[in-house]
C-alpha cells in the first residue's frame, strides 16, 4: 500500500486480459467464437424447443427438400385430425388435377376438396427438409452434432492429459530419459494411426462402448502434437530462476510442474486444444464416413454427409446441409484457433 | 550419410516387429473370424478351412510363423481371396493407389506452392488474402465433402467426367483433385510461411543490393530455404496420403490398396491386414527417412548433426 492517500491505484491489467481484450478486436475469431459458441447451445439445447424428434419417421413425407410444406389429407370433411399427411410432390402425382395452382391455394392456406378429399397445408414445417425415412433433417442435425461435438470435445480432452503429462515429464526430467521419450514420439508420429484407429474400431464393433472408444482411441492417437509442445515449453522455463528457487527449497518435483510449470504452459496448450478439436471432429467423421465410426440409430455429421453422399444424386441438399454445418464450425474453431495463437503470442508451431 | 541410413533402417526393425506384433494381438480379439458368414457353413468344411489355414495351430505357433512369412516373403494364402496371397493383392492394387497418390501431390503442388509463394511475394494485398482465405476452405472442407461434391457438379450435373471408375485418363481427374486440394491448401499454407520467413533475410537484401530482379529474387534466392517446411511437411503427407486414400478409394470407387484395406478389416481377413500394414508401416518409414535426406541436402547446417 502507497503511504500518500491521494494516489489512485490502478490494478494492474493480467496477460489473460491483455489476451482477451486483442482477441475482442480480431473479428474472424470472435466469428469463430459466436458461430461455435452458438452452434454448442443449438445442438445440446434443441431437444428442449424444437418440435421435432430426430428419430421420428414419417415414411410418406421422406425426402422432402428444404421449406417445402407438407399437405394433410383427410377423407372426409369431418375428420378432426390428418389421415395421411403426404408431400407436395405426391399431391401433384396421384390427387391434383392442375397441381400447380392448386398447390398454390394450399399453401397459402385455402382448404380444397378433390373428388371428395379434403386437402389442407400440414402445420409441420421441415425448414431443411426431411430425409430418406422422413426424419427431420435440422433434428438429426442437432442429434449428430452432440455426438460430433462431444467426441471433439472429449478426445481432445483425453489427448490433453496425455500429452501434457508426458511432455511435462520428459521435459522436466531432461537428459537421457528425454531423449528415449521423444524419440519414442518421433517414431509413433511417423505411423499411419488411422490404420490403428480402423483397426481398433474393427476390434471392439458392435459393443456397447463402442461411443466411448472412438472418444479414447481419437484422443491416445493426438496427444503427440502436444507432448512436443509443452516439452518445448517446459525446457524453456525450468531453467528459469523461480524453478530453481522451488527446486532449491526443496519442493517436490510433482508440486513443481503441477504449480510452476503448468500455469506458463497454459497459453499455447489453448491454443493447440482449440485446433485440436476440429481435427478430431475431422477424424471422426472420416470413420463415420468410411463405416467404421458412430453406427445407427446413433449419427454423427460424419454418417449424415456419408447418408447424403450416398443420395445426393435426387437428393443433393441432404448431402449440402450436413456438409455446411459440419465446414462452417471447422471453420469457426480454426478461425478461433488461429485468432487465440496470435492474442496469446503463441510462437506458431506449424506454419 | 550412409552411417545415417543404416542406423535409420536399424530403427526400423524394431518399429517393425511392434507393429507386427500389436497388429497381430488386435485383429485376433476382433470379434468374428475370417470364416463367420452370414450363411452358415456346414461344420466339417469349416473345420477343413480351419485346418488348411492353420487357425487350429497354438497361437504362439501361429505367431512366429506369420511373423517368418512376412521376413521371408512367402505370403499364405488368403481367406478373402483362395488362391491369392497378400503380395498378389499388394502388386495388383498398390500401384493404382501410388498413381492416386502421385497424381494427387502433383495437384497440389501445382497448386499450392503458385499461390503461397504469390502470397508471401505480395504479404498484405489482396493477391495474398484471397488465396489464403480460399487456402483455409479448402482445409475446412474435408475429403469426404470435396469428393461427392465434385462427383456431383462435374459428374452429375455437368456430364464431363465419370464419377466411378478407374480406366481413361479422365478417371482419374477427380480422385487425384479430390486428394490434391486438401493438400494444396495446406502447401500454400507452409509456403507462405517459410518464404516470409526467408523473405526477411539479410542475404535475400544483399541479393535485392546487388540489383537481382525481384523475381530472381524470390524463385531463386528465397525459394531454396522458403520451400523447407513443405518438404518437412511430405513426411506426414504421406501418411496423410494413405488415409485420404481410404475415402477416396471408397467414394470414386478406385480399385486401390486403401479399399482393399478397409475390405480386409471388415472381412477379417487376417493375414491381408497384417501384411498391408507392414507394408504402409514400412513405406512410411521409407519415405521419412527420404524426406530427412532431402532435408539436409537442402539445408547444409543440418549435415554436420
Amino acid at each position: 500500500m502507497s503511504s500518500r492517500k491521494d494516489i489512485e491505484l490502478i490494478p494492474a491489467r493480467s496477460p489473460w486480459r491483455d489476451a482477451w481484450l486483442k482477441l475482442g478486436k480480431n473479428r474472424l475469431a470472435m466469428f469463430g467464437l459466436g458461430f461455435f459458441a452458438t452452434m454448442v447451445v443449438l445442438c445440446y439445447a434443441c431437444p428442449l424447443f424444437y418440435p421435432h424428434s430426430p428419430t421420428s419417421q414419417t415414411l410418406s413425407l421422406g425426402a422432402t427438400p428444404p421449406l417445402s410444406m407438407g399437405i394433410e389429407l383427410r377423407y372426409d370433411a369431418e375428420s378432426e385430425e390428418a389421415d395421411e399427411v403426404i408431400t407436395v410432390k405426391e399431391f401433384a402425382d396421384v390427387y391434383a388435377s392442375n397441381a400447380e395452382e392448386e398447390a398454390l391455394r394450399i399453401r397459402n392456406g385455402e382448404v380444397i376438396d378433390v373428388d371428395g378429399l379434403i386437402f389442407s397445408k400440414s402445420s409441420r414445417i421441415h425448414i431443411l427438409g426431411t430425409d430418406g425415412h422422413g426424419r427431420d433433417l435440422l433434428a438429426r442435425i442437432f442429434q449428430g452434432g452432440r455426438i460430433s461435438l462431444g467426441v471433439g470435445f472429449i478426445a481432445t480432452f483425453v489427448s490433453l492429459l496425455i500429452g501434457v503429462f508426458y511432455g511435462a515429464v520428459s521435459g522436466y526430467l531432461g537428459g537421457k530419459t528425454d531423449a528415449i521419450m521423444m524419440r519414442l514420439v518421433d517414431v509413433l508420429y511417423a505411423l499411419p494411426f488411422l490404420i490403428f484407429v480402423i483397426l481398433l474400431m474393427v476390434v471392439f464393433e458392435g459393443s456397447d462402448h463402442q461411443l466411448f472408444l472412438i472418444f479414447l482411441a481419437i484422443g491416445a492417437v493426438e496427444w503427440l502434437t502436444m507432448a512436443r509442445i509443452v516439452r518445448g515449453q517446459v525446457v524453456n522455463l525450468k531453467n528459469q530462476d523461480f524453478v530453481e528457487a522451488a527446486r532449491a527449497t526443496g519442493v517436490r518435483t510433482f508440486t513443481i510442474i503441477l504449480r510452476h510449470l503448468a500455469p506458463n504452459i497454459l497459453g499455447p496448450v489453448i491454443v493447440y486444444s482449440t485446433l485440436l478439436v476440429p481435427a478430431v471432429m475431422l477424424l471422426e467423421s472420416t470413420l463415420s464416413f468410411l463405416g467404421l465410426g458412430v453406427q445407427p440409430p446413433n449419427a454423427s455429421w460424419g454418417t449424415l454427409i456419408k447418408e447424403g453422399a450416398e443420395k445426393m444424386m435426387v437428393y443433393p441438399w441432404l448431402l449440402f446441409v450436413p456438409a455446411t454445418f459440419f465446414s462452417l464450425t471447422l471453420f469457426a474453431m480454426n478461425f478461433l484457433g488461429d485468432g487465440l495463437r496470435d492474442a496469446l503470442d503463441v510462437k506458431s508451431s506449424k506454419d | 550419410m550412409l552411417r545415417f541410413i543404416l542406423i535409420r533402417l536399424g530403427q526400423a526393425i524394431p518399429i517393425l516387429l511392434a507393429i507386427y506384433t500389436i497388429t497381430f494381438f488386435m485383429v485376433r480379439a476382433a470379434p468374428g473370424g475370417p470364416f463367420s458368414q452370414e450363411r452358415k457353413v456346414a461344420p466339417h468344411i469349416l473345420e477343413q478351412q480351419m485346418e488348411y489355414y492353420g487357425f487350429k495351430d497354438p497361437l504362439p505357433v501361429q505367431f512366429f510363423r506369420t511373423l517368418w512369412q512376412h521376413i521371408t516373403f512367402e505370403f499364405p494364402p488368403l481367406t478373402s481371396y483362395p488362391g491369392l496371397t497378400s503380395k498378389d493383392i499388394i502388386v495388383d492394387t498398390f500401384p493404382v493407389s501410388l498413381e492416386l497418390g502421385l497424381l494427387a501431390m502433383i495437384v497440389a503442388l501445382a497448386i499450392g506452392l503458385p499461390i503461397g509463394i504469390l502470397a508471401a511475394a505480395k504479404k498484405n494485398s489482396i493477391l495474398d488474402y484471397a488465396p489464403m482465405s480460399l487456402a483455409m476452405v479448402g482445409i475446412c472442407l474435408p475429403t469426404f465433402v470435396i469428393g461427392p461434391l465434385l462427383a456431383l457438379v462435374f459428374g452429375v450435373w455437368l456430364g464431363w467426367l465419370n464419377i466411378s471408375g478407374w480406366f481413361s485418363f479422365s478417371d482419374r481427374i477427380l480422385p487425384a483433385s479430390t486428394l490434391g486440394l486438401f493438400y494444396a491448401a495446406y502447401i500454400a499454407r507452409l509456403t507462405r510461411g517459410g518464404m516470409l520467413e526467408t523473405l526477411n533475410m539479410d542475404y535475400i537484401r544483399s541479393a535485392r543490393a546487388k540489383g537481382a530482379p525481384e523475381f530472381k529474387v524470390v524463385i531463386v534466392h528465397a525459394l531454396r530455404g522458403g520451400i523447407m517446411p513443405v518438404v518437412s511437411f511430405f513426411g506426414p503427407a504421406l501418411a496423410g496420403l494413405i488415409s485420404g486414400s481410404f475415402v477416396v478409394e471408397t467414394i470414386f470407387q478406385v480399385p486401390g490398396l486403401g479399399r482393399h484395406f478397409i475390405q480386409a478389416a471388415l472381412s477379417r481377413d487376417h493375414s491381408l491386414i497384417l501384411s498391408t500394414v507392414l507394408f504402409y508401416a514400412a513405406l512410411i518409414i521409407v519415405a521419412n527417412m527420404i524426406v530427412d535426406i532431402v532435408q539436409i541436402l537442402l539445408n547444409p547446417k543440418l549435415r554436420y548433426q
